[in-house]
């Protein structure tokens, strides 16, 4: 489903984010990427949307190779990756209906699919009572729950998760995780960049620790880390 | 449908935006009032330029003693060329009577010259003043011809003063067109730029960069000609009050301010036109920044 090798990725300014990084991520794994800040977790995450490229290195998404994927492609790969942030990345002026419903406006979906798919989806993510409601009258993790769901009404083929509970108390994210966690069932691919050990500790799942660019630890059913 | 998607998109976000919405179309409206102002000076300085130069002639005098043949012979030459517009032939007699009408209230003028004291000649009617000069010298020394006459010096600071004038007015309508045009689209990055959060969701969610730039553009055309009907409004309102009223308080000028609907019409589509073309491109412009990525 993912698959980098030897990505090299160097910033203006000579900043070296991944340094030959090589990963092979299967259809339906949810993937924990962790390591210390600057160790280029985010890096790779931006490199799955196109929304960096690699400065070497191959990047293939859903069986597709990103450096040759011609701009105009790009909206077309990122609806089949979606995208959760720490900073959730709502709409302030829009009710929690209609910042899902836009995810599914903005690619064109026909009014009746729209009308159909969300309420479902809000109702997947424990939200179906707060549809009219605007997000800063939710907590962060109801907000954090309705970016999941704008991020999966499509129906992704992958998950992608920067930090999905860095701004959330342990028992929130307790709760986000169990909703990934379920999305995960559905055969969606989910990768995770988290500093979150009891998340990582808890879920024993893949565990991939970067540092310095390149993967120091692949480790399946893992933990945070030894050291840290 | 797409269609109802983009048209709905474009009237909510306006709505949603008043406050930026109000400032693009004002902004718009000013400054193609500003631009429609310009237009219409250069209106009236062409006007008066053009009634100037189409009191400019050459006169061609004539010998007394020019025989039929030479005359016929000037005649022709003057009318084949491509610079002369009109010839007539102005007798001893019908000089004389001119002359006359001229000095009418002062009769000691002419009242002990003989009839045929003035010489006959030819009025050259040009079809634009700079030819006078040329037009002048060819004729000058041909037989039975005594001296062609033109305005001279006058008419050399006229023309020069006159192209000036013009060469003013283009430059100030080109200035104000590249101004306005640069206000607009500030105008919309200003409002583009207050939603970009909006476009990175959009970006995020893989919309399709015409999807995205549709209703921005269409916003962005729409309050732009919104600003060119109210600009073109008030044109039209100040040619029916402002404009007539003054050609009336004064008639010598009424020439220079009265403009046929086709000029007005003119004004009125160069209004419009810039306007859309500065919404569509200024928003398509003021979009790249953020569709990158």
């Amino acid at each position: 489903m993912i698959k980098t090798v030897d990505v090299r990725k160097e910033y203006k300014g000579g900043i070296t984010a991944l340094d030959g990084l090589t990963l092979d991520i299967e259809k339906g794994e949810f993937v924990f990427v962790v390591g210390p800040s600057g160790s280029g977790k985010s890096t790779f995450l931006k490199l799955l949307t196109k929304e960096e490229e690699p400065s070497g290195g191959e990047v293939y998404v859903a069986g597709k190779n990103l450096s040759s994927l011609p701009r105009w492609r790009v909206p077309y790969l990122r609806r089949n990756v979606g995208c959760v942030f720490q900073d959730f990345k709502l709409l302030p002026n829009k009710t929690v209906f209609e910042n899902v419903a836009f995810g599914l406006e903005v690619i064109g979906r026909p009014r009746n699919v729209v009308q159909r798919q969300v309420p479902q989806i809000l109702e997947l993510v424990g939200l179906g009572e707060k549809l009219d409601r605007f997000p800063d009258e939710l907590s962060g993790g109801e907000q954090q729950r309705v970016s999941i769901a704008r991020a999966f009404v499509n129906r992704p083929l992958i998950l992608i998760a920067d930090e999905p509970t860095g701004n959330l108390d342990p028992a929130t994210s307790v709760g986000i995780m169990r909703l990934l966690d379920r999305i995960n069932r559905t055969g969606t691919t989910i990768v995770m960049a988290t500093h979150d050990h009891a998340i990582v500790d808890s879920m024993r799942r893949r565990v991939v620790e970067l540092e310095a660019g390149q993967v120091v630890r692949d480790q399946s059913r893992g933990i945070y880390g030894v050291g840290t | 449908m797409r269609l109802r998607y983009f048209l709905s998109e474009t009237f909510t976000n306006l709505r949603r935006n008043l406050l930026m919405s109000i400032a693009a179309v004002s902004t718009v409206a000013i400054s193609l009032l500003l631009l429609g102002g310009v237009q219409i000076l250069g209106m009236v300085v062409g006007n008066m330029t053009r009634s100037w130069e189409a009191k400019v002639e050459v006169r061609v005098f004539l010998l007394n003693d020019i025989t039929e043949g030479e005359l016929q012979e000037l005649e022709t030459t003057l009318t084949n060329l491509d610079q002369v517009r009109d010839v007539q032939y102005v007798s001893k007699q019908a000089a004389f009577e001119e002359f006359k009408e001229q000095y009418a209230d002062q009769p000691e003028f002419y009242e002990n010259l003989p009839e045929d004291s003035l010489p006959a000649s030819l009025d050259v009617k040009l079809t634009d003043a700079k030819h006078s000069e040329p037009v002048a010298t060819l004729v000058n020394g041909a037989p039975g011809v005594d001296e062609a006459k033109f305005g001279g010096d006058l008419i050399r600071r006229l023309l020069k003063v006159n192209s000036l004038l013009r060469t003013i007015t283009f430059v100030m309508s080109l200035v104000l067109m590249i101004a306005s045009a640069a206000l607009i689209a500030n105008t919309i990055r200003v409002a583009i730029y207050a939603r970009r959060d909006e476009i990175g969701i959009m970006k995020l969610v893989g919309a399709t960069n015409w999807f995205i730039r549709v209703p921005f553009m269409m916003e962005g055309v729409f309050a732009a000609l919104v600003g060119a009907l109210i600009a073109g409004g008030i044109v039209l309102l100040a040619n029916a009050v402002l404009f007539s009223r003054m050609g009336e308080a004064l008639p010598f000028l009424a020439s220079v301010f009265s403009f046929s609907s086709g000029e007005i019409a003119s004004i009125l589509l160069i209004l419009a036109g810039v306007g859309a073309a500065v919404g569509l491109v200024g928003s398509s412009m003021a979009l790249r920044r953020f569709l990158e990525v």
